[in-house]
């Protein structure tokens, strides 16, 4: 086992905003469509102003971890399974 | 016996090992002729409540959330200590054996409420997984896993490494600490595939070397030392591609590290893809590596074992104790791109000694790490402790 000592890469341990949201959204239980959440509900969850939140979904919703549905005359939110496996994966 | 799993996850809600470890030990436990209940968290798409090869499995919705992680950990045990304690009504358990700390408080709640005994697994220790307590969170789960520990009546550890661990860090008597490795159904691992046509599927061509890497995508698991290896074995092995399955909040880091080392087009990140499909591509690479920095067992060495594919691991906790070097595998140095890079190459470049790793690995999957001795050791440890 030959070994020539390195320097480690560096981790990001701090998490974004995008996954911290992400997280949120999942431990609240918004993991199915009948438990979507509305940007406002989210924004009160959050107590985060619902512009900046908007920004996160989109990207959220861009990579696959969250999905939006129509519901109530407004636009609603839920973690999708991948978005699961990812929250998860930090408490296994 | 009449026995209750507590698991926060069980198939088809995969987050990590335990749910493997979960559901081969209790369809083995089944077939011996054991009654075995599973509590464990809904999923979407899943029944609230299944038979699955003599295992009874109800899955709880946790109706509760709560932004707070650990908030939220304590509310859905609230959910799965009254599907245990509704299920014991009419079952009457002769034990309940939580899976780490993340069903401690179910399992703890049910041993004093019904005066019967608690079996706990110790998986991984957050002070390993976090590499430290670095968080008023890890310290929290620290104490309830010392709870958990303190409270059970039995420990079960997978190796012996996780043995010093849990002894050394709970400050646990020896005695208490039982080494029970996991298993694996070494038959479904190895399954008849068409290589080319699965490698294919990646867009990996028959001359390549196809190093494949599976587990979830954080720090724990060391891929970012494979990564960094990848320069290196391309200049002995210009053929060679990387294929890491797994999904993880370390994602986006690896892509970054795989885009910086000028190699990216040989890097492919498949995320998470299902089991079948994992059997198929551990049948089709040429080189398995397992990187990880810390690792209680590491079952994903013993899937690539039973698969028939070498495998290249760090010398690290169970890993270590599962592969033997130049025998059953290579061991390299955890944290080390140029020892991981090594052990690829001695792998790859000398076909004939690969082989014969791969025979002897797989004699020593068959003899040591079977389902049906794991659940023999374990209902030894459960008729124990039931008197």
């Amino acid at each position: 086992m030959p070994n020539n000592s390195t320097d480690e890469p560096s981790v990001p341990f701090e998490r974004t905003e995008e996954f911290r949201l992400l997280r949120m959204l999942h431990n609240i239980g918004a993991t199915k469509p009948e438990k979507s959440l509305s940007i406002h509900e989210i924004s009160e969850w959050t107590e985060t102003e619902a512009s900046e939140i908007d920004t996160e979904l989109q990207k959220l919703a861009k990579q696959g971890f969250i999905q939006s549905i129509e519901a109530d005359g407004t636009t609603k939110y839920h973690v999708t399974l991948s978005g699961m496996r990812k929250v998860l994966s930090m408490y296994s | 016996m009449n026995i209750c799993f507590a698991t926060w996850e069980f198939p088809p809600r995969i987050v990590g090992g335990i749910a493997r470890h979960c559901n081969g030990l209790a369809k083995a436990l089944a077939r011996n002729g054991h009654e075995i209940h599973v509590i464990t968290l809904d999923f979407p798409g899943t029944p609230s409540y299944e038979e699955c090869d003599g295992v009874m499995i109800y899955r709880t919705p946790t109706e509760l959330g709560h932004p707070n992680f650990l908030t939220w950990a304590l509310l859905f045990n609230h959910f799965i200590e009254k599907k245990i304690a509704g299920v014991n009504r009419k079952v009457d358990f002769d034990v309940v054996h939580v899976h780490d700390w993340l069903t401690g408080f179910a399992g703890i709640s049910f041993k004093h409420q019904m005066q019967k005994p608690m079996v706990a697994t110790i998986h991984g220790t957050e002070v390993g997984r976090a590499q430290g307590l670095h968080n008023p969170d890890s310290f929290t789960i620290d104490g309830i896993e010392w709870w958990t520990t303190y409270e059970a009546n039995k420990i079960i550890v997978t190796s012996d490494s996780m043995k010093g661990e849990v002894h050394g860090h709970f400050h646990l008597p020896q005695e208490k600490i039982e080494i029970i490795p996991n298993g694996i159904d070494p038959k479904r691992y190895n399954a008849p595939v068409n290589r080319s046509a699965v490698r294919g599927r990646y867009g990996v061509n028959p001359r390549e070397k196809l190093i494949l890497c599976v587990g979830r995508l954080v720090p724990q698991k060391g891929i970012e030392y494979l990564i960094s290896a990848i320069p290196q074995i391309s200049e002995s092995h210009r053929d060679s591609r990387l294929i890491i399955v797994g999904e993880g909040w370390l994602r986006g880091h690896l892509e970054r590290i795989a885009r910086s080392t000028r190699y990216q087009r040989k890097i492919t990140f498949t995320g998470w893809i299902p089991d079948r499909e994992l059997i198929a591509l551990l049948n089709s690479a040429d080189v398995l590596v397992v990187p990880s920095i810390y690792e209680p067992f590491g079952i994903v060495a013993l899937e690539g074992m039973a698969a028939g594919v070498p495998v290249v691991v760090s010398d690290v906790g169970g890993l270590s104790e599962i592969v033997e070097h130049e025998r059953t595998g290579i061991l390299a140095y955890s944290r080390s791109p140029e020892s991981i890079a090594w052990a690829i190459e001695r792998v790859l470049s000398d076909p004939d000694h690969s082989e014969w790793l791969v025979r002897n690995a797989r004699d020593m999957v068959q003899k040591t790490y079977s389902w049906e001795a794991i659940a023999m050791r374990t209902a030894k440890v459960y008729k124990e402790v039931a008197g």
